[in-house]
């Protein structure tokens, strides 16, 4: 439930982010992707968790809520103005990174999730310049810059590792409601008492 | 796996043929969103009197671009109507958005400027926002003339560096740093009104061939502060004209308003 309205926000939220609020201030070498950075972020929360569909694991189960996330949020940032670029480039490499990201284990730990957070958003900032390059002639220097790879990346991985500590339900234990799962500092004590 | 192939549709679609409704969907919708988010960062007690200052200011700004320019012009009036807008997002395609849509009147391939210099042109208008390309898009290309000598040339983006090329059409164009560039101005107005002042030659490019003339153009618009701008709608309609000629109104309109030009063209 959670994830679905954080995702609601990525897609919503981001876009306006990003062209009022990031890109105003001229920052050394581009800004960060606010868009990439939540859709690679989030995807790992987006994995249907098996106590909770009754459907039988399949060997590549997720991916599809996680790539679905970033098609949205792509297709968000590609359409909201002033975007003037080709219609699809953002949803594409958003889409891929998405599902790249929700591939994830969940049993993985924030330290691997933080690495691989980071070297998803380097590889589809990358992927998004060239595609920059080739569709819409931007030109290399602007569609890759080292400025824009460091802040996506960083944040990318800095975000993911927050979301990781942040207090998950475990396929074991007690399983508790949705409602127990607030958001106070104090949640982790709280499950041992 | 299928929503990369929509992805990649997407773009096949769009480079053959733009998707229009998508994107006033997008303008619709983030549009609406960008206005609040930035009319939240504005809001201040006092808010209508800005916004009358600033309306007021627009008008000013188009008075003085029309009593700035030598060209005669065949427009019926010497005036323009101007609307005053703030730049609410900016893009990474040299592109900005700013809160002023069809709504207030304004359409595609309307000139922006702002109290310094030449801002760009509308490529896209939605019902509350209007998409301006900068002049220093990449993709720009504005017909441009030497303030001093009416040199004619053509000014492009150079987006990597901030700056503008000037490429004069006379080989042997006299073109040194500090001379001042202005718009040439297009047909009806539309997308360039003439005489708006874009910036200033700061370094003279050695040319590789014998054909142009090339130079480096600094912009007058503060392309990284840009936040109040004017849009230039359209010239004046003849009734709201400002009588310049004083208690003298015999004749058709017409001919005044070619004497009037003529007048102007010989004092500048």
């Amino acid at each position: 439930m959670k994830a679905i309205v954080l995702s609601l926000l990525v897609v919503l939220v981001a876009p306006v982010l990003q062209v009022a609020v990031v890109n105003g201030p001229a920052l050394p070498g581009g800004g960060p992707d606010v868009v990439l950075i939540g859709v690679i972020a989030l995807a790992p929360l987006l994995r249907p968790r098996p106590e909770a569909r009754g459907l039988p694991e399949r060997g590549t189960a997720g991916g599809g809520a996680g790539a679905f996330l970033g098609f949205a949020a792509g297709l968000a940032a590609d359409i909201a103005p002033p975007a003037d670029h080709t219609i699809g480039r953002l949803a594409l490499v958003a889409c891929l990174a998405g599902w790249v990201c929700t591939r994830l284990t969940a049993d993985a730990t924030t330290g691997r999730r933080a690495a691989v957070a980071a070297a998803v958003a380097l590889g589809a900032t990358l992927a998004g310049g060239v595609l920059a390059a080739l569709l819409d002639g931007t030109p290399w220097g602007t569609a890759l810059a080292p400025g824009a790879l460091a802040w996506t990346a960083g944040l990318a991985a800095l975000v993911t590792a927050a979301l990781a500590l942040l207090p998950r339900r475990r396929s074991f234990g007690r399983v508790r409601g949705p409602r127990d799962r607030s958001r106070d500092p104090y949640a982790p004590g709280r499950r041992l008492a | 796996m299928l929503l990369a192939l929509v992805s990649v549709a997407l773009i096949v679609a769009d480079t053959l043929t733009p998707l229009d409704p998508l994107r006033a969907f997008g303008s619709a919708v983030f549009g609406g969103l960008e206005n609040a988010a930035s009319a939240g960062v504005r809001w201040a007690p006092g808010q209508h009197r800005v916004a009358e200052l600033e309306a007021e200011n627009a008008r000013l700004r188009a008075e003085l671009l029309a009593a700035r320019r030598v060209t005669p012009s065949p427009a019926p009036a010497d005036g323009y109507r101007a609307l005053p807008a703030h730049v609410v997002g900016f893009g990474r395609d040299g592109t900005v958005t700013v809160d002023a849509g069809s709504e207030g009147g304004v359409a595609r391939d309307m000139t922006v400027f702002d109290g310094n210099g030449l801002v760009g042109r509308v490529v896209r208008s939605g019902p509350g926002t209007a998409t301006v390309q900068l002049a220093t898009a990449s993709g720009s290309s504005i017909g441009a003339r030497l303030e001093g000598s009416r040199e004619v040339g053509l000014v492009t983006g150079v987006p990597e560096r901030g700056l503008l090329r000037l490429s004069l059409l006379n080989p042997a164009a006299e073109v040194k740093p500090g001379d001042r560039v202005v718009t040439l101005g297009s047909r009806d107005m539309r997308p360039y009104v003439p005489d708006v002042p874009i910036g200033a030659v700061v370094a003279v490019e050695p040319a590789p061939d014998a054909l142009t003339r090339t130079a480096l153009v600094r912009p007058f618009a503060r392309f990284t502060a840009l936040d109040l701008v004017t849009v230039v709608l359209g010239p004046l309609p003849d009734a709201a004209a400002p009588a310049k000629d004083g208690p003298e109104k015999s004749g058709t309109e017409k001919t005044s308003t070619e004497k009037s030009g003529a007048e102007k063209a010989k004092g500048a």
